[in-house]
């Protein structure tokens, strides 16, 4: 192998470590939902954002928000399935599951 | 001492009123209708019409469950397993894992009402 190829495996090494050290991009948030509780009572976002929400309990969830701001149902799903929206307007949305009514949290969206 | 005499039969009777034997159907529909105003208002509404505050998001909208034609084996399939089990609406979520055996025969109890009186109690 010669030296230049060894700069070549490097500079990609190096590439690939700086990758993962990345924190994730601005616009994806997962949040939680853990012990029938969201594992963040709020966060912030932007418009254009998008927001996973991860069941690591073992019965299912849902997530749906009537908020003026934006109102959406992504469903019912079990543990281990994610569901994501994205944020379209500015405002608070009041994020709720259905199936435990105790489960709430907030999205502040910027524009 | 003449006012606790009189008073103690009073006792006695309201406590006779307010024990409801668990095992009547009264209890069961009673209990129902909590689990009902807790779980299920968000799209069936208080009025039992389909039309809770959720209820505007969703197509189909939630049944008007006081004109639901369904046995109860068939409610009770829709409870445990949402709409999908039965090829319902996907929005009605799965209540199986939830809601415990008895809840949920409560809960029918409370339908049956509802469907015979038009309207869920208050």
């Amino acid at each position: 192998m010669t030296p230049r190829s060894y700069s070549a495996i490097r500079l990609s090494l190096m590439a690939f470590i700086v990758t993962l050290a990345m924190p994730a991009l601005a616009g994806d948030q997962t949040v939680g939902q853990a012990k029938k509780a969201f594992t963040v009572g709020a966060i912030k976002a932007k418009v254009g954002d998008t927001v996973t929400f991860r069941n690591d309990d073992e019965f299912a969830h849902n997530v749906f928000s009537l908020s003026d701001a934006q109102s959406f149902d992504l469903g019912s799903y079990k543990k281990g399935e994610v569901r994501s929206v994205k944020l379209t307007t500015p405002g608070v949305i009041e994020v709720e599951c259905a199936i435990h009514p105790e489960m709430k949290m907030k999205i502040e969206v910027a524009k | 001492m003449l006012v606790l005499v009189l008073a103690a039969p009073l006792a006695s009777a309201e406590e006779e009123i307010l024990i409801l034997p668990r095992d009547t159907t009264d209890a069961a529909v009673i209990r129902g209708s909590i689990a009902y105003r807790t779980y299920c208002v968000l799209c069936h509404g208080t009025s039992g019409k389909g039309d809770g505050r959720a209820a505007k998001m969703y197509t189909p909208r939630p049944a008007n469950l006081t004109v639901s034609p369904f046995p109860d084996k068939y409610k009770e399939l829709i409870i445990r397993g949402g709409g999908p089990a039965v090829g319902r609406s996907p929005f009605m979520p799965p209540w199986g894992d939830e809601l415990t055996d008895e809840q949920i025969s409560d809960l029918i109890s409370f339908l049956r009402e509802v469907r015979k009186m038009g309207t869920p109690a208050s």
